[in-house]
């Protein structure tokens, strides 16, 4: 079956798929100028304190599907390099008290360090095992950290928060975590759209398949491993500082676990706007919820909603929605 | 070029191969034969290094594969089909082939690069036609072309073929036949192919394998060892006499 | 450090090692016969033990009493959730994988039920005779552990008798074995899967009463459980009830001689370890197949 499109066709094709990925661009370059200005119009705190959330969620969920996502490795371990960084930037503000932000990197690489450990042998094991060690991570790092004197134990850890106005405060951190997220995010999209990408979903496809193939599997898994806990770290880093508190309870928490899964899973884990749907729509959701009803309330929606989208929705609602199937595009033209 | 010498391996108490010797030239076409369960796959598996094997070694241009991973092997030059195809169902045609190349002995770091060079492949085997199809509304025969470009597109030398002629039709025969020649003259890779189809096999191997049991049972032409009587008992079993 | 303290803190072991074992046995059963990762397993063991405990302290049932009343209770919550589930996510593609996600909702929505109507703060289950203890030589054994234990032993007994001497019992069995032929001999799956899942939930409901005689619980316990679970799983292998049993003593014993000489934490993170080389290099685990 040979189809032959004329060479002006071709052309205009071209041309129309030109303009509108400018389109695109411009509109998605609009939305991030005015997210980041936001702040100049002088909002009630609560909408800095949500949208804080958001960008947080939207900067783990895509940082996790690196690998559970592309690679197809569902990681129930992201909150551990999450905390690492807020304990890290905890524990240099508490103990040596060390500028901020610089320490939020720091974080970030001690989760790398962390991920390079655990990834090494956890990395070997197939599917459910996998995911069921790297929840036993998250676990037993809890059980430490609520047991180690020097990180709190069990009454956590307070800090002086910045020496400026809570408005400042929170637009600052506003600010940042609304660069961490724009990064991330496109490190992520970067990423699909590249041979490391492509190799990551082989892996996924068929991680058989991927080795006849030449890809060095447990290398690649290993980057993604520890990329996305360096980003995790990072952001981590980030919360510790804006909380001002970290708890082992409050950051090792397994409901963040589920919450990072739902939203990518909700939003389509495939490429890198889900995660970002997911995240914006979930956490939104979530942050009003816990708000306005109560914490449990909300986990329990989220609970019965994780359920609803593994049992009608494998692809994803937003995908469902669309009711089109999702064909993955390696370097994908978004 | 691969050699295999006293390759054996076992399955707890099933000895899948024992003490099996082969020797593949440079250039050949040579064919691996024997009744189902004799120990084909299995053989393939440890070459590409799936499976370790329990004793012997396998060399390739002199040097010992034996304990490589799966991805080495590939990126030494021995690329391999799966006796089912294996496609990656949820890309296209044209990213499952440039996957392949972008990883394979070329090591492309370009995706714009690896997709021309993936196009070229898909063209060598008829199917760039659909090269923006998803893999999954493949038939077939076009999923064996398929299986066939991928592992043409890390650009071996060496082709391992696990039963690709399979459910083919006569006249797809006869083109797997052409393409199997045409992989060996105008790519100059050496191939090793599984085959259950003597027709196939008689038409482009010179030199059969047979296997029984994971034992080698003869060794030689075509023509000789489909006259041997031991192949012929372990295909048709004892004739009765009278 | 006397020898006498070691071996009590070994006998302590052991008896949560039978605790754990029970806990154990239902989930190897779903994930052997149905392909189910059931992550909301020990999520029940904890609703078993807040049922015991209201039971006991707004009816002043004692729970040894109420048991057998809860194991019934729990195997009519495992049926419901088998129906609305667990049943939908057996025809994935990949069960293993979307019943572990499923089954993690579950488990979220039920702990966070129980946070909400019971609140999270620690309660215990202390009927009069769990205040003291046997004495053999200078080592004391508290009754609150050793009634337990006994509890867990009559519970796995039973299921291995019902596994193995039943009719029904078989027709699990052998669909463990091969599904397909277990079909093709006139046993209905879908049967079989309901009093499998259900038999599973409740036996986790029992190790939940059990554990609540010796240990404080509340709703996020459940995860740590869940850990212990795995790891018994995984040690034992997912064969056989017996394995389980013997993987379960086996860890309690770990449990008991590091606690000895550790603090309480470390033993935690010893045993991760452990797991985590079993898995590496025996999968199949101690006593599987």
């Amino acid at each position: 079956m040979e189809y032959e499109t004329t060479r002006n066709e071709q052309e205009t094709m071209k041309g129309k798929g030109e303009n509108h990925r400018v389109k695109k661009l411009i509109l998605f370059l609009l939305v991030l100028m005015g997210l980041f200005a936001f702040p100049v119009i002088k909002p009630p705190l609560f909408f800095l304190t949500l949208f804080f959330s958001v960008f947080m969620y939207i900067g783990l969920t895509e940082s996790w599907n690196l690998l559970g996502g592309y690679t197809g490795y569902i990681s129930l371990g992201h909150i551990a390099f999450f905390s690492t960084g807020a304990y890290t930037t905890a524990v240099f503000m508490n103990r040596l008290g060390v500028s901020p932000f610089a320490t939020a990197i720091l974080g970030g690489l001690f989760a790398s360090v962390l991920a390079a450990f655990v990834g090494y042998p956890v990395l070997r094991l197939k599917g459910a095992y996998f995911t069921i060690s790297s929840m036993l991570l998250s676990v037993v790092m809890q059980l430490i950290f609520m047991n180690w004197e020097f990180v709190g134990s069990s009454t956590g850890l307070w800090y002086k928060l910045l020496p400026v106005r809570i408005e400042v405060n929170r637009v600052i951190f506003y600010e940042v975590m609304l660069s961490l997220a724009t990064v991330i995010t496109l490190l992520v999209r970067w990423v699909e759209r590249s041979k490391f990408g492509a190799g990551l979903i082989a892996i996924r496809e068929d991680e058989d398949v991927a080795k006849t193939m030449g890809i060095n599997t447990p290398w690649l898994k290993m980057r993604a491993f520890i990329l996305g806990a360096f980003l995790a770290g990072v952001v981590g880093g980030v919360y510790g500082y804006y909380m001002s508190y970290v708890h082992p309870e409050v950051t090792f928490n397994i409901n963040t676990s589920l919450l990072i899964m739902l939203m990518a899973f909700f939003g389509g884990c495939r490429t890198w706007t889900g995660p970002l749907l997911g995240a914006a729509v979930l956490s939104l959701a979530n942050q009003l919820i816990v708000t306005f009803i109560g914490a449990e309330i909300s986990r329990i929606l989220y609970g019965l909603l994780l359920v609803i989208v593994i049992i009608f929705m494998p692809d994803g609602v937003i995908q469902y929605v669309r009711g089109m199937f999702t064909r993955q595009r390696i370097g994908a033209q978004l | 070029m691969l050699e295999g010498i006293g390759v054996s391996r076992r399955f707890g108490g099933l000895k899948a191969l024992t003490n099996f010797d082969f020797l593949v030239e440079k250039g050949q076409i040579v064919g691996l034969i024997g009744p189902n369960g004799s120990g084909k796959t299995t053989l393939f598996n440890v070459i590409t290094g799936f499976y370790p094997a329990d004793s012997g070694k396998v060399l390739y241009r002199g040097k010992e594969i034996t304990r490589r991973k799966p991805y080495e092997i590939a990126k030494l030059g021995i690329a391999r089909t799966f006796q089912i195809v294996r496609p990656l169902l949820g890309l296209s045609v044209l990213d499952n082939v440039t996957t392949a190349v972008l990883y394979g002995r070329e090591n492309i770091g370009s995706m714009a690069k690896g997709r021309g060079r993936a196009l070229e492949v898909l063209k060598f085997v008829r199917l760039d036609a659909k090269k923006d199809v998803p893999a999954q509304s493949l038939v077939a025969a076009e999923r064996k072309r398929l299986e066939l470009a991928r592992a043409l597109a890390i650009k071996p030398e060496f082709l391992l073929l696990d039963e690709t002629f399979s459910g083919l039709n006569d006249t797809e025969i006869a083109d797997a036949v052409r393409l199997i020649f045409k992989i060996r003259d105008e790519l100059g890779i050496t191939i090793f192919l599984i085959e259950h189809v003597m027709k196939a096999v008689m038409g482009t191997c010179e030199k059969i394998f047979v296997l029984q049991y994971g034992v080698k049972l003869a060794e030689g032409k075509p023509e000789e060892v489909s006259k041997n009587p031991a192949v012929i008992e372990a295909y048709l079993g004892k004739k009765k006499h009278a | 450090m006397s020898l006498s303290y070691i071996i009590e803190s070994i006998i302590s072991g052991l008896l949560l090692g039978g605790i754990y074992a029970l806990l154990s046995v239902g989930f190897g059963l779903t994930w052997g016969t149905m392909k189910v990762l059931n992550i909301s397993h020990a999520v029940f063991a904890v609703l078993g033990a807040f049922l015991a405990y209201w039971f006991f302290v707004k009816a002043g049932i004692d729970p040894i009493l109420s048991l057998p009343f809860l194991v019934v209770l729990l195997f009519l919550a495992g049926a419901v959730v088998y129906r609305l589930v667990i049943r939908s996510v057996t025809k994935a593609k990949d069960v293993i994988m979307a019943s572990m996600v499923a089954t993690f909702g579950v488990a979220i929505v039920i702990e966070n039920v129980m946070s909400f109507f019971w609140r999270p703060d620690p309660r215990i289950l202390k009927p009069p005779y769990t205040a003291s203890s046997i004495f053999v030589g200078e080592m004391a054994i508290s009754k609150g552990p050793l009634i337990g234990f006994c509890m867990a032993i009559l519970a796995i007994a039973l299921l291995y008798w019902f596994l193995h001497h039943t009719y029904t019992g078989k027709g699990v069995q052998a669909t463990w074995q091969n599904p397909m032929g277990a079909a093709l001999v006139g046993i209905n799956p879908e049967h079989v899967s309901l009093i499998t899942f259900g038999l599973s939930i409740a036996s986790a409901g029992a190790a939940g009463v059990a554990m609540a005689l010796i240990y404080a619980f509340y709703p996020s316990l459940q995860s740590v459980w869940t850990m212990f679970v795995f790891m018994v799983t995984i040690v034992g292998g997912v064969g056989s009830v017996i394995g389980t049993a013997l993987a379960g003593l086996l860890i309690g014993f770990i449990i008991g001689v590091c606690a000895a000489f550790l603090p309480f934490v470390w033993v935690n993170v010893l045993l991760f370890a452990l797991l985590l080389i079993i898995l590496l290099f025996r999968p199949q685990g101690l006593f599987g197949s």
